[in-house]
């Protein structure tokens, strides 16, 4: 598995910032907006510029999204030792997400899509498709190419995806997971909605102002235990997927948590596991007064008694399509280290639901964890994920 | 095997109610509209915050709705979905400086609006996605659906693609060498040698299973590639045939997606050289025009051609004739996108 977030490149670097309690929100400074001191931020501290020159990728046309991409696609292709002729065997597939693609480059794309002559050279590098066609080309993957986008639940679909390919017999191995970077774009559009927080975002406190965004990107291998080699890693396994629609509202989720309630237990179903089963939640948790309110009322409709959870969007902040995937590394490390990481920015329980986040780093023996991921247009994914 | 029960098309041509397919409705400003179809009764406060592709897709999907059963998975397909609202969102950006802007733009702006829209007007909280690997949009879609159908063949899909021209992908491609340069009218596509194509724009809906009952055609096989030599087009497309035919069947009509860019022929070429002399090879670009899922527009012409016999004069590149075409079995589909993203379909009639 690969990751880069605002903890962190790597599993490890990540999971050291998770277990110390760091957050990684902070002021916004990769490029000039009227909110970059008021709006704090998860941001990767490593310019553009500097990631290109880092990972040898100085093609024309490559945006910060691909480059987060790659970064955590080669951590990922490399810890499970593929090899180039392994990526390019038509059985090898990648499945990618992202909400933003190339629109961090707001004044470039301002430009392409109003002047009549003199386009930049991001052309071909603005819709969400550009990031997955950029590591098919530059890795001469082989197998099928797909790129999700179901807002904030995309890469929890990816790799959903991923595993239905590998069940059907239409891959061997899957590399799948997400990205998307900090823009003017998503920070002007969610400020509109006026759920941008002014200050670190605190999920499931009853005083909540809201969400940060985060960038970042985590990609992680899939192999079927039939066509597995043996060599490499196993971290987990991916044991079950639900996915609904929330059917109510094209920015907000249901009272009743409807979308929520039904992909956490599509997810059980398909896991073939009882809710008293999971051992772990990694909650959507985005921090914003709806989010936090519905996921409550959905985790305590579902579950007899919830389990123990924490959103990690109070380290990360909310990384969009690629929430999903560095969520997925996030619970993989909880089962490989047996540990769950302490909540931040959390001082009192909602008052309705009254559920109180794990609070300090703490050693759990876990079994099955599940990680919720729930998106704009009311689409909503839970995965679950259990030791290997 | 996915089979289709149902399915509707919003193209520049006559595909939307009345079908009638034999005339060739001209491009217009050397772009092929969609002619817009009175949308369906939904809320006007509903109605007047969809933009284009939204409207299409729900004018297009909710016909297919109609029926008691419900769909248990909505899966559309998209490369451009949403882009036009993120560009008027980004102007207000721009304009406004980052000031106070309305939200609108932005919560359309997501390429799953088209799918989450669906879902509410229809209260269905089934499986939902939205597919947006720029020209293999659609076939991932479909991919997705033939999963569905293969994990329970009950189910029923609504599946879909959707793409619009918009500020974006009008200026843009057109920037980027996409289109053809000076007026040009669909009539001339494929005769002019220069490089581009035409813009277009629509939508398509299937209701597909996993059950042969009542279908009259089938999605045997579909397979997604990137490269960009044409010497492995023709090596997977024989390999496709050979997995994909049954024993003794041939292809009856080559559905090329040839598209009168002249940089982009050489893969039609390659396509066409493992055809057998029998085969018939129609065009449809000249009635959808370029976009990322122009292609199933195309498998709509499949089923059209499956279901009726009929394959009009103006799509025919051989035999060119007047003769009949016959009933038809099995139709191929190949297509490519900017000579990168390409996939074979089969669609044939179910059963001998």
């Amino acid at each position: 598995m690969g990751v880069v977030s605002a903890l962190g490149e790597g599993p490890e670097a990540n999971r050291k910032a998770l277990a110390e309690g760091v957050c990684g929100i902070g002021t916004l400074g990769l490029f000039p907006s009227r909110y970059a001191g008021v709006l704090p931020c998860g941001e990767i501290k490593t310019t553009t510029d500097q990631l290109k020159e880092k990972l040898k990728a100085t093609e024309s046309g490559v945006t910060r999204t691909m480059l987060l991409a790659l970064d955590a696609f080669d951590q990922a292709v490399t810890d499970a030792g593929l090899t180039p002729s392994r990526l390019s065997e038509s059985g090898t597939a990648l499945i990618s997400a992202t909400t933003v693609g190339g629109m961090c480059l707001t004044d470039e794309l301002y430009k392409d899509a109003r002047n009549a002559t003199g386009g930049s050279a991001y052309l071909r590098s603005y819709d969400c498709g550009s990031v997955a066609l950029y590591l098919q080309a530059r890795y001469a993957l082989g197998g099928v190419i797909n790129t999700i986008n179901t807002a904030c639940s995309s890469s929890a679909n990816a790799i959903a995806f991923g595993a239905r390919l590998i069940k059907q017999g239409l891959a061997t191995r899957v590399i799948a997971g997400g990205v998307d970077s900090l823009a003017k774009f998503t920070i002007n559009g969610f400020n509109a909605l006026h759920i941008l927080s002014p200050e670190k975002c605190a999920p499931f406190d009853k005083d909540r102002q809201g969400l940060n965004l985060g960038e970042g990107a985590a990609f992680i291998v899939l192999e079927s235990e039939s066509t597995f080699t043996g060599k490499g890693k196993v971290y987990g396994e991916l044991r079950g997927h639900g996915n609904a629609g929330d059917a109510f509202h094209p920015s907000s989720l249901s009272p009743e948590g409807e979308g929520p309630f039904l992909a956490m237990q599509k997810a059980l179903y398909s896991a073939d596991l009882t809710p008293d089963q999971i051992g772990f939640i990694n909650a959507h948790g985005t921090a914003t007064e709806n989010n936090d309110a519905v996921e409550s009322h959905a985790m305590q409709r579902l579950f007899p008694s919830v389990p123990p959870f924490a959103s990690t969007k109070s380290n990360t902040g909310h990384t969009l399509g690629a929430a999903g995937a560095i969520e997925a590394v996030y619970s993989l490390l909880n089962l490989v280290y047996q540990e769950v990481y302490p909540a931040l920015q959390f001082r009192e329980p909602i008052e309705a639901a009254g559920l109180v986040p794990v609070l300090s780093y703490t050693p759990l023996t876990l079994n099955h964890v599940m990680s919720n991921s729930f998106g704009f247009g009311g689409n909503c994914t839970s995965l679950i994920f259990s030791k290997a | 095997m996915l089979y289709i029960h149902q399915s509707t098309c919003i193209s520049s041509q006559h595909t939307f109610g009345s079908i009638d397919i034999e005339a060739l409705q001209p491009s217009l400003d050397g772009r092929l509209h969609i002619t817009e179809p009175t949308p369906p009764a939904i809320p006007a406060g509903v109605l007047r915050r969809m933009g284009k592709a939204v409207k299409m897709s729900v004018t297009c999907a909710l016909p297919l709705l109609e029926r008691p059963a419900t769909p248990e998975g909505i899966i559309i397909g998209t490369g451009n979905g949403g882009m036009e609202d993120s560009i008027q969102f980004l102007n207000q950006i721009i304009q406004y400086e980052e000031g106070m802007l309305t939200p609108g733009n932005f919560v359309q702006s997501t390429a799953n609006a088209m799918a989450a829209q669906i879902s509410m007007l229809t209260a269905n909280r089934c499986y939902n996605t939205t597919h947006v690997h720029r020209g293999l949009a659609f076939e991932n879609a479909l991919l997705d659906a033939v999963m569905q159908a293969s994990e329970n063949s009950a189910s029923l899909i609504l599946l879909g693609a959707v793409d619009e021209i918009s500020t974006y992908n009008d200026n843009i491609e057109r920037l980027a060498g996409g289109y053809k340069e000076g007026p040009v009218t669909n009539h001339e596509l494929y005769t002019l040698d220069t490089p581009g194509s035409i813009a277009g724009e629509g939508a398509v809906m299937f209701l597909v299973s996993g059950n042969p009952a009542g279908a009259n055609t089938a999605v045997p096989a579909i397979r997604t590639l990137h490269t960009t030599d044409e010497a492995e087009i023709k090596i997977q497309l024989i390999h496709f045939l050979d997995i994909s035919l049954p024993a003794g069947e041939t292809v009856d009509w080559f559905l090329s997606g040839e598209n009168g860019d002249n940089r982009l022929l050489k893969y039609y070429t390659a396509a066409e050289s493992v055809l057998s002399a029998n085969t018939g090879i129609a065009r449809f670009k000249h009635m959808s025009g370029e976009y990322p899922t122009a292609v199933a527009m195309a498998c709509w012409l499949a089923c059209h051609i499956i279901e009726t016999g009929e394959v009009p004069i103006h799509m025919r590149k051989r035999p060119t004739g007047q003769a009949t075409a016959g009933p038809a079995k099995n139709v191929l589909i190949y297509n490519n996108y900017k000579g990168k993203q390409h996939s074979f379909i089969l669609v044939s009639r179910p059963g001998r």
